[in-house]
C-alpha cells in the first residue's frame, strides 16, 4: 500500500513522554490506516493532544519512534519539518487564528510561505478558500469580531489550503453549539471520504465519536487501552471502557487531579 | 534522637546542596536559551521575510507608548539631580559654574539613556512578553510554526530593529529634556545664568559614542529578553503573567548589567580623559 509495506501510514512505536518529570506518554503504541477518521479518546490530560503534536514536530519524544509514509519523523529537526507540515496539517484547539490578520490575511499565510505564492495570488486564493467553508463575506473581518464557530471555520480554511493528506483536529468541537458541531462532523467525514484525506481527532465529544469514527483509540495512563470500531468500543467489556462512553463519575478509572 | 539528628542534617545539607545545583543548571541552561534567540535573531535580520510594515507600526507603537512617560520621567530626574548637586555646593563652595557641564557630561555618556531604557524595558518590555506571552500559550506560536513561518523572524526581528530605533530616539529625547529641565531649575532655584549652566565645553564625541552605544544595546537587549520571557509562557493567564513580570526584571537587569559592562569598556578605552 505505502512505500514500506512492513510500517503503517502512521505509526507510533513505544512512544514515551514526560513534562518536568512527569509522564504523560509511557510506551505509546498506535498506527493510523491512510484515509480513515480515527479518534483519539480519553479523559483530560492524559495525553491526546501530546500524541497529535509529535506528528507534527512541535513536541520531541524522549523515547520510541514515530514513522510517517515509510519515513522516521522522530528524529527529524526544525528545518526537516516544515516539508512534513505541508502534508499533515493541523486544527488547533483555539482556533489560533493571528489577532493581526483578517481572515483572508490569515488563510493566505502558509500559501505565501509554504507554496511561495505572492501576497496577491494567495489572498485571491484565500478567499475561494473561505468560501468552501462558507465564510467568504467575512473574508476582510478580523478574528476579534467572529464568534468561535466562525473562527474555527476559518481555521479549518487555513489548514485545508495546503491541501494536506493528513488532518490532526485537537477537540475541534469543544466550544461549539450542537449545530456547529455537527457540521465541523459533517466536514472531517466529507474530507476524509470526497478528498482521501486521513483525519486524526482528538475528542471526548461522544456524539462525534460514535457518529463519524471509522477506528477509535482509547488512551489510558500513557498507553492506548483500547482500539476498535465504534461498534467494538461501545460493546466493549472494559469496565474503564464503559466508564468514560457512558460518562460516570464513579468507576475503576484513575484521573489525576480527583 | 541522637541517631536520627546526623542523618537529618546530611540529608536536610544534601538536599539544599541538590536545590543550588537544580537552580545554577537551570539558570545556565535559560541564558544559553536567550543567547540562542539572539543569535536567531540576528540570522533573521539577515534573511529577511518578516511581514510587511511590521517594524513602522512597531515603532509607532513603541515610541507613541512611551513619548509622555519618557519626557515626563526624564524631566523630573533632570530636575531633581540638578537640584540636589546644587544644593550640595551651595553648602562647600557655593560656585556653580561647573554644575551645567559635569551633568551634561555625564548625562549623554551615563544616566540619559540608561534611564531611557529602564523606562522602557518596564513599559515596552511588559508589552512584548505579554503580547508574545498569550500567542504561546493560545497555540498560536504553534500555528505560525505550522503555517511555515519561523516565529523569531514573525515576532521578535521586527520589535529588535523598532526598539533599537526607537531606544536612541528616546535616548536622545530623554536627555534634551533633563538637560532644558535642569537648567530651569538651577536658574530658578539657585539663580545660575543659563549661559554658564549650558556650557557645553566638557561634552567630548567619546561621551556621544558610549551613550550612543548604550542606547542601541539596550534597544535591542529589551525585546529579546522580554521575547525570551514570553515565548516561555505556559499555561493560561497565569503564565503570562509570569512572563510579563520576568520581562520587566529581566529587561532592567539587562540595562544594568550593559551598562556596566560599557562603563568599564569606555573606562579602558578612554581612561582618565572621559
Amino acid at each position: 500500500m505505502s512505500q514500506a509495506p512492513q510500517r503503517a501510514y502512521i505509526e507510533f512505536v513505544e512512544v514515551a513522554k514526560a513534562f518536568s518529570g512527569k509522564p504523560v506518554l509511557s510506551g505509546m503504541s498506535l498506527d493510523v490506516r491512510r484515509g480513515e477518521v480515527l479518534f483519539i479518546i480519553g479523559t483530560s490530560g492524559v495525553g491526546k493532544s501530546v500524541t497529535i503534536k509529535h506528528l507534527i514536530g512541535l513536541l520531541q519524544v524522549d523515547a520510541g519512534e514515530i514513522w510517517f509514509d515509510g519515513r522516521r519523523i522522530d528524529q527529524l529537526d526544525e528545518r526537516d519539518f516544515p516539508a512534513i507540515r505541508k502534508r499533515i496539517g493541523m486544527v488547533f484547539q483555539n482556533s489560533t487564528l493571528f489577532d493581526s490578520m483578517s481572515l483572508a490575511e490569515n488563510v493566505a499565510l502558509p500559501l505565501r510561505k509554504h507554496k511561495g505564492m505572492r501576497q496577491k495570488h494567495a489572498v485571491v486564493e484565500a478567499r475561494r478558500r473561505l468560501e468552501q467553508v462558507y465564510m467568504a463575506e467575512f473574508a476582510d473581518r478580523y478574528p476579534a469580531e467572529m464568534s468561535d464557530g466562525m473562527r474555527k471555520r476559518a481555521a479549518i480554511a487555513r489548514t485545508l489550503s495546503l491541501d494536506p493528506e493528513v488532518v490532526l483536529f485537537d477537540e475541534p468541537t469543544t466550544g461549539l453549539d450542537p449545530v456547529n458541531a455537527r457540521r465541523i462532523d459533517r466536514l472531517i467525514r466529507e474530507l476524509a471520504e470526497k478528498l482521501g484525506v486521513t483525519a486524526v481527532v482528538v475528542s471526548h465529544d461522544l456524539v462525534s465519536i460514535f457518529s463519524i469514527a471509522d477506528r477509535i483509540a482509547f488512551l489510558y495512563q500513557g498507553r492506548v487501552h483500547a482500539l476498535g470500531t465504534p461498534a467494538e468500543i461501545k460493546g466493549s467489556a472494559d469496565p474503564i471502557v464503559q466508564q468514560f462512553i457512558r460518562g460516570l463519575s464513579s468507576g475503576p478509572m484513575e484521573t489525576p487531579g480527583f | 534522637m541522637s541517631a536520627t539528628e546526623p542523618r537529618g542534617i546530611a540529608a536536610y545539607t544534601a538536599a539544599r546542596i541538590e536545590l543550588l545545583g537544580t537552580t545554577v543548571v537551570s539558570g545556565a541552561r535559560a541564558l544559553w536559551a536567550l543567547w540562542l534567540l539572539f543569535i536567531a535573531t540576528v540570522a533573521g535580520l539577515v534573511r529577511g521575510g518578516r511581514p510587511r510594515g511590521e517594524i513602522a507600526r512597531q515603532m509607532y507603537v513603541i515610541g507613541n507608548r512611551s513619548l509622555l512617560f519618557i519626557a515626563v520621567t526624564l524631566g523630573f530626574i533632570g530636575m531633581v539631580i540638578v537640584y540636589q548637586t546644587c544644593l550640595q555646593f551651595n553648602k562647600v563652595t557655593g560656585d556653580f559654574s561647573q554644575v551645567g557641564s559635569q551633568f551634561i557630561r555625564l548625562a549623554v555618556s551615563d544616566f540619559a539613556p540608561t534611564l531611557t531604557a529602564m523606562m522602557l524595558a518596564t513599559r515596552v518590555g511588559a508589552g512584548i512578553a505579554a503580547e508574545i506571552g498569550s500567542m504561546k500559550v493560545t497555540d498560536q506560536i504553534d500555528a505560525l510554526r505550522m503555517s511555515g513561518v519561523l516565529p523569531v523572524d514573525y515576532l521578535i526581528v521586527p520589535r529588535v530593529v523598532a526598539s533599537l530605533v526607537m531606544t536612541v530616539v528616546m535616548a536622545i529625547l530623554g536627555c534634551l529634556i533633563c538637560y532644558v529641565a535642569g537648567g530651569l531649575t538651577a536658574e530658578h532655584s539657585f539663580g545660575v545664568n543659563p549661559e554658564v549652566f549650558y556650557d557645553l565645553s566638557l561634552l567630548r564625541w567619546q561621551h556621544l559614542g558610549l551613550g550612543l552605544a548604550k542606547a542601541s544595546s539596550y534597544g535591542i537587549a529589551i525585546p529579546v529578553v522580554a521575547g525570551f520571557f514570553g515565548l516561555r509562557a505556559q499555561g493560561s493567564s497565569e503564565g503570562v503573567g509570569w512572563a510579563t513580570t520576568s520581562a520587566v526584571i529581566g529587561g532592567s537587569f539587562a540595562v544594568i548589567l550593559l551598562d556596566f559592562v560599557w562603563s568599564i569598556f569606555g573606562f579602558f578605552l578612554f581612561g582618565a580623559s572621559l
